[in-house]
């Protein structure tokens, strides 16, 4: 049973407009304890909206169209009658608030522009319709633009890129989830110190990992550049990749280059690859796609894995080679670790069951798990079957009208649910990721429903393993230590990165056979 | 018209429709419904709203423009017909030399291209987010599909699920569809004029469907009536006042105007060929 409290407000024929509304909202949403928060007019169909979002109180279903409704969705009593106290001071002391500061909040990037004129970079996140636009027209005003939103269409993406190459600008993005910037993280980005490395990315959450395992070793990040899942392809042709390798060549701070995402089309790779190569300083390329080799060259190092790219970039900061491990445990303790799994399973084999909040992770899952298992089902490929699944739950297809799976678990837990009613699932593997934008308690709102589905499991006299890894450092909010604690104590094996995870996965589902190609490093 | 008190309140323009309901007040003609900065909304004898407000376009079909905005005024508050002028509180307000202007939208098939082509290259600011909830793409989708096939039916569903649909003082899912009446009665006025029965149901469903100011705007949407600034962008003769029309609407509420022309683009867009 869930522990959260639903409160509400109803506000008889109190109108506002919806600047007010959608600042209460956000308000509400940043304060202590509260998980979910909405200020609307109670229509019928935004209390449709309401019941969608677990915000539907007896009292709102009850208010009329003219009632204005707050609802709070809260851990606690407490938190949710809080947030409505402050909801009340809100609207009380919104008007004095705008005339005190005399001056309204900025709508415009024009106007936003002369309140900070000191900014250099828009982060834009409007609906895609419009997002070109604006992102166009902070380009114009000589701003850098990391480009959140996604639905923006290819042609107005190689324009914004090409006007972005004219003018000296990082256009990152469409679809750009993380940054960090001269130390600032942009977007979901996990707090990790200055350093000397420095990464292009077309992948956020790939970013994540990558700049979170640096961190767990102590080393930092220079300059983090999201450029947007295609821009490697033909048609962008690398138009932002390119700008953004010639920035880090010419950061002095910068060390070690490392770039991150899938295959690029032919023809880009070969420029990709001069490129790196021209930069002037040791390269690792993280291209994570079928068929990609692993090697190295004077100054280029191909990794098959982010983790991969992470320790090889650490190995030439300290002039040593790097040679990939499948496990930074012991081969003893790994084994000790799946055997133990495996008895508790009760069964010989089982299915992997991935539930994925990042995209980059759930396709990184699929390229290790299917030379160790065979053909696995995806959403990442349509068509695809095999008795094995990996999800990503942040696909659109589980996204429309909810918000990201890095911060909802709703959907997530309900797919945990059903994985654990299914006979022929041994292993749920996830991801959880921490970081700046990602929800409070990641590992909290998952470990209840996991604790649950190995109870379901076991009442119907099986058992079920849970394999996890958490992408996130000692600084993020969420605090590293306390989450992969929480996952502890509901049962799950906690790996530090996802490709152990996935290994993990791997050997639990597929036994002795896969433990032992994994040891001996057969391919 | 200002009394020595100050107390007079004078109407400057309004529509045809509102002088007549001024006129046809009877003693009790009506009360304060809510009471704002810039708005004061009456709800009047016949059951709808009369909205006051300052200088310059009217802002809504069913609004006067006056010279001062009355202040101290709350909800509840009578209003009283005495001789030709309107009692409320301590203030007269008189609107006999006021102008009355139209705001029904004259019905032309052609021009829709230039809106659209103005339309599309503009950047106005992003609508509400309301809009994009699942229920407002499905609602959009169907009234798109509703316009494009002229397929009543389809149009009466999508404009159902955008009414009372969203942020703000009127839904953003009204705003939107306030708007591709607006294109409609302009372009597609036969087709609308045919089919009675959108006109009755999108009436039925706005009753308890939104707000009460959003209802408003729906109903003269209905009977082809719109604001000033709506008017003036649909009217438009050249690029140029187009392009004035978007800036102009665009700036109105806090995304009602940006709703308004999300649905224009909406409507434009399914009627093009």
């Amino acid at each position: 049973m869930s522990p959260e409290t639903i409160r509400s407000l109803v506000k008889p024929s109190a109108y506002q407009d919806s600047v007010t509304l959608l600042l209460l909202a956000r308000q509400l949403r940043s304060g202590p304890g509260v998980v979910e928060a909405a200020a609307l007019m109670a229509t019928p169909s935004n209390r449709d909206l309401l019941e969608q979002s677990g915000l539907l109180t007896a009292e709102a279903a009850k208010a009329g169209s003219n009632d204005l409704v707050i609802a709070v969705r809260a851990e606690s009593a407490a938190a949710a009658a809080v947030a409505l106290a402050e909801s009340e001071a809100f609207l009380g002391a919104k008007r004095k608030r705008l005339e005190d500061s005399g001056r309204a909040l900025p709508r415009t990037l024009e106007s936003a522009r002369r309140h900070l004129p000191g900014a250099n970079l828009a982060l834009i996140s409007v609906p895609g319709a419009f997002a070109a636009l604006e992102a166009k027209k902070a380009l114009r005003l000589g701003l850098h633009v990391m480009l959140f939103s996604d639905n923006v269409g290819l042609e107005d993406e190689v324009a914004l890129k090409g006007l972005a190459v004219q003018k000296g600008l990082l256009m990152m993005g469409p679809d750009c989830g993380t940054a960090i910037l001269n130390g600032v993280p942009l977007g979901f980005a996990n707090a990790v110190p200055r350093g000397r490395i420095g990464l292009v990315s077309a992948s956020g959450t790939g970013l994540q990992q990558v700049t979170a395992l640096l961190a767990s070793q102590g080393e930092g990040v220079s300059q983090a550049i999201g450029v947007g899942g295609r821009d490697l392809s033909e048609a962008v042709g690398g138009l932002m990749t390119f700008q953004a390798l010639d920035a880090l060549a010419a950061d002095p701070t910068t060390e070690i280059i490392v770039m991150i995402g899938k295959p690029p089309a032919p023809a880009v790779r070969a420029r990709v690859e001069a490129r790196l190569r021209a930069a002037g300083k040791p390269c690792v390329l993280a291209l994570l796609g079928q068929g990609v080799k692993e090697g190295r060259d004077a100054t280029v190092h191909a990794v098959a894995t982010l983790e991969d790219a992470a320790w090889a970039a650490l190995a030439m900061l300290e002039g040593r080679p790097y040679i990939p491990q499948p496990f930074s445990i012991p081969a003893m303790e790994l084994r000790e670790c799946v055997e133990e799994f495996c008895r508790a399973l009760r069964r010989e084999d089982g299915a992997v069951r991935a539930l994925y909040a990042g995209g980059t992770l759930a396709h990184e899952a699929v390229l290790i798990l299917e030379p160790l298992l065979g053909p696995i089902a995806t959403n990442l490929r349509p068509g695809s079957g095999g008795r094995h699944r990996v999800t990503d739950l942040g696909a659109d297809e589980y996204t429309v009208g909810r918000a990201h799976p890095m911060l909802d678990a709703t959907v997530r837990v309900e797919e945990i649910r059903k994985a654990a009613q299914d006979p022929d699932v041994a292993v749920i593997l996830l991801d959880v990721v921490l970081g700046h934008g990602a929800a409070p308690d990641p590992a909290g709102d998952v470990a209840a429903a996991i604790e649950a589905a190995r109870a379901t499991a076991k009442m119907a006299g099986r058992g079920l393993a849970v394999v996890a890894s958490v992408i996130g450092t000692a600084g993020d909010p969420q605090d590293l230590a306390a989450q992969c604690a929480r996952l502890e104590a509901a049962g799950v094996w906690v790996l530090p990165s996802n490709a152990q995870a996935v290994r993990a996965a791997a050997c639990i589902a597929g036994g002795e056979p896969v433990l032992a190609r994994l040891l001996e490093g057969r391919p | 018209m200002k009394d020595s008190l100050g107390r007079t309140i004078r109407v400057l323009r309004m529509g045809r429709s509102t002088r007549e309901r001024l006129n046809g007040a009877p003693r009790e003609a009506g009360e304060v419904h809510s009471a704002y900065a810039r708005t004061l909304n009456l709800l009047w004898h016949d059951g709808r709203l009369l909205t006051l407000h300052g200088p310059g376009p009217l802002l809504a079909p069913f609004a006067a423009a006056v010279d001062h905005l009355p202040g101290g005024l709350g909800p509840g508050m009578r209003a009283w017909r005495e001789g030709e002028k309107i009692r409320l509180g301590p203030f007269l307000l008189g609107w006999e030399q006021g102008a009355a202007v139209e705001t029904r939208l004259r019905p032309e098939e052609d021009g829709a291209r230039l809106l659209l082509t103005v339309l599309a290259s503009s950047r106005p600011a992003p609508p509400a987010a309301g809009l994009f909830s699942p229920g407002g793409r499905t609602a959009q989708r169907r009234l798109d599909h509703g316009i494009r096939e002229r397929d009543a039916r389809a149009f009466v569903e999508g404009a159902a699920g955008l009414i009372g649909l969203g942020e703000g003082l009127t839904p953003a899912g009204d705003d939107c569809l306030v708007g591709a009446l607006a294109v409609l009665s302009r372009h597609a006025a036969t087709w609308l004029a045919e089919h009675a029965e959108v006109r009755t149901a999108l009436a039925s469903a706005s009753e308890r469907g939104t707000t009460t100011l959003g209802r408003e705007f729906l109903l003269h949407a209905l009977g082809g009536s719109f604001s000033e600034p709506i008017l003036r962008l649909i009217q438009a003769r050249s690029a140029a006042e187009a392009v004035e029309g978007i800036e102009d609407l665009g700036r109105m509420g806090a995304s009602s105007g940006a709703d308004t022309l999300w649905g224009m683009r909406l409507a434009l867009e399914a009627l093009s060929p």
